[in-house]
């Protein structure tokens, strides 16, 4: 009775063959564009499960990236919190201006300290990761290169002229290579981790809700065919 | 139910001041639809259910969301870590938005391919259009208030377009900013309209759309007269009561609906990049352009159709005549019952124009939302003009296409071959 006829799926079927013929068609004229500067980026994928990862990639970060880069969404003890860092050990270690632990993530530095400075202000970065993409941040870390004509002297291959120095160069040559990318593996992966706090708990609950949604629909299901012998 | 228990008692005294077993047959149990309407028809509801999700998450956001320029997108980011499951309302509020113009799409489509806006159905069309027009303002609206840079420049070039109206676009434009740039004077009446008079309007032109079905019925994928043929007791032949049989498919319906929705919003909540924007995680910042100035996916077709138009005439400005073609493009849809003159409503019994149009028509509205959504080329720009041509073609051709073309006979009745 409710079920679709014979033309319905004739006409489904037609719709969906042209939408495939346009669809494949479309891919030939959009021609690529680097996403990443003048390169493809690496392959990254973050995983917000491994706490140690989060822990170091947050050390770093506060070490070398929070004088000039703020995390002004977020909260010490939500950061704290989440990457089972215990309180008091966190304060004691990475708050550095005596703010108190359930204050935004706020730096010192003034816009126009850093304009007179760095010629810029420095964003905020608590978004990047979801601004940008990870796999983008990933890359832009790994690819900076020396280049006698900027301020600097380096210059990056995925922002070309960027503004700020290579803070991790000291870092990059005293460790290998593998070393290296593993520092900014666990980095990117907690700028991804901040960017997005709720994703763990999100994919948590989603796995019940649609667990509960599949026995839901299958008993709708059944009272929809019950309902439906009647109709015959 | 025996006669004298406390429920049969209060739904009595209820029933003689207020009509609710009455409204209860006349819209649910002794509601007839059709008895060979098939999964088209399932988006009407669900469609409904969005509409009662957006409103309660709407409601709920607004308890924690700041409208002024300096406020705006830290409460949003606030929602998102601070309040208690913030990100879940937000989340359900982004995606229900994409799902509710997904859904209508194929609401509007069904429409169009059974013919269910021809007479006597014409008013049930204009106010489904209404409300989509009502719902294309209110997604505009809700899309500026994260603000972030899209959120930002997305208003300033949608209102700019206002601006392109000779004599007094400009005047126009600075009276609906409140402002000589998008501001936070614009951003808090963007948000008054948002929340208070479209989702009220919306709200009204619903009830005007559901009131005006029931009076007629629905119709099916074989544009029958269900009503011409019925049993003694006036009960239609070839129909079914809403209640219960198409209130257990839509729950089926809904089941499956839901199924995909949470898929989207527990594990791709931004759609990548569709639902939510990747740039619009930057603040919005008047003197920095983003490269690529987007709409949201529901209005690509239009933004193609505007961008279409890059050329003077008759002494208007090529921003202008895309405004207009652009808003032609959307009010075309209420024309659409006038503009058929098919003796048969549905495409099954229609002849070979009706139907290479409307397969015109869907393919347009394709190319034109990829269009909409990539950066200019002079190829792009070329195919935009044709598919604009194709689109507007199945409308404006319509009264000819439809008159002259040989139909098939329409069955009397559901089941029959005619």
């Amino acid at each position: 009775m409710q079920t679709c006829p014979r033309a319905c799926w004739r006409y489904s079927l037609k719709i969906l063959f042209y939408l495939t013929i346009i669809t494949s068609s479309l891919f030939i004229f959009s021609a690529g564009e680097y996403r990443c500067g003048s390169m493809e980026c690496d392959y990254f994928e973050a995983d917000v499960s491994d706490k140690a990862s989060l822990q170091r990639g947050l050390s770093t970060y506060m070490n070398y990236c929070y004088g000039c880069h703020s995390l002004k969404y977020s909260r010490y003890k939500r950061v704290a919190e989440d990457l089972l860092i215990p309180l008091e050990m966190y304060e004691n270690n990475l708050i550095f201006d005596g703010s108190k632990i359930g204050e935004l993530m706020e730096i010192s530095l003034t816009k126009e300290d850093a304009i007179n400075w760095l010629g810029a202000y420095p964003p905020d970065l608590t978004l990047e990761a979801r601004l940008r993409r990870p796999d983008w941040i990933y890359t832009y870390l790994r690819n900076y290169y020396p280049d006698s004509s900027r301020p600097y002297g380096v210059n990056n291959r995925v922002y070309q002229n960027v503004n700020m120095p290579h803070v991790l160069e000291d870092m990059q040559n005293n460790l290998s290579e593998s070393q290296y990318d593993q520092v900014i593996y666990d980095l990117t992966n907690f700028m991804t981790y901040v960017a997005d706090p709720s994703a763990e708990q999100r994919k948590r609950i989603g796995t019940y809700v649609l667990l509960f949604l599949i026995i839901f629909t299958a008993f709708a299901y059944m009272t929809y065919r019950e309902f439906k012998k009647d109709l015959k | 139910m025996s006669e004298n228990t406390i429920g049969k008692k209060s739904l009595d005294w209820v029933d003689k001041r207020f009509p609710v077993i009455d409204l209860f047959e006349r819209h649910l149990s002794k509601y007839y639809s059709p008895s060979n309407i098939n999964i088209w028809y399932l988006f009407g509801f669900l469609l409904l259910i969005v509409l009662v999700m957006q409103i309660l998450t709407g409601l709920w956001l607004m308890m924690n969301y700041t409208n002024t320029a300096e406020g705006a997108f830290s409460s949003i980011e606030y929602i998102m870590r601070d309040v208690d499951y913030g990100w879940l309302i937000r989340y359900m509020h982004a995606g229900g938005a994409s799902a509710f113009f997904a859904l209508i799409y194929l609401h509007m489509f069904r429409g169009m391919m059974y013919g269910s806006y021809q007479k006597p159905r014409e008013l049930i069309w204009v106010g489904g259009w209404f409300v989509y027009v009502l719902l294309c303002a209110e997604g505009f609206t809700g899309y500026v208030l994260p603000w972030g840079q899209m959120s930002f420049w997305a208003a300033q070039v949608i209102i700019s377009l206002v601006g392109s109206i000779p004599y007094f676009g400009e005047d126009l434009a600075i009276w609906i900013r409140g402002d000589y740039i998008v501001s936070g004077i614009t951003l808090s009446r963007l948000f008054a309209f948002h929340v208070v008079l479209l989702p009220i309007l919306i709200i009204a032109v619903v009830f005007f759309h559901i009131l005006a079905l029931h009076e007629i019925g629905s119709n099916n994928p074989d544009g029958i007269d269900v009503k011409k043929h019925t049993d003694q007791d006036g009960v239609p032949l070839d129909a079914k009561p809403f209640f219960p049989y198409d209130i257990t498919h839509d729950f089926y319906a809904l089941g499956v609906f839901l199924l995909i929705f949470c898929t989207v919003i527990f594990f791709f909540p931004e759609g990548g990049g569709y639902i939510i924007e990747y740039v619009n995680y930057e603040p919005a910042n008047p003197l920095s352009t983003p490269a690529h100035i987007v709409p949201s996916w529901y209005y690509t077709p239009f933004y193609a159709m505007l961008r279409a138009i890059d050329f003077p005439l008759f002494g208007l400005t090529a921003k202008f005549l895309g405004f207009v073609v652009m808003a032609a493009g959307i009010a075309i849809f209420a024309a659409l019952p006038w503009l058929d003159r098919s003796p048969v409503k549905s495409i099954k019994y229609k002849g070979i124009f009706s139907k290479v149009f409307l397969a015109g028509f869907v393919i347009s509205f394709f190319v034109l939302a990829y269009l909409g959504s990539v950066p200019p080329t002079e190829t792009k720009n070329m195919l935009a003009k044709v598919f604009t041509f194709l689109y507007f073609a199945y409308f404006l051709l319509m009264p000819f296409y439809t008159r002259f073309e040989k139909c098939k006979p329409v069955p009397e009745r559901v089941g029959d071959t005619a």
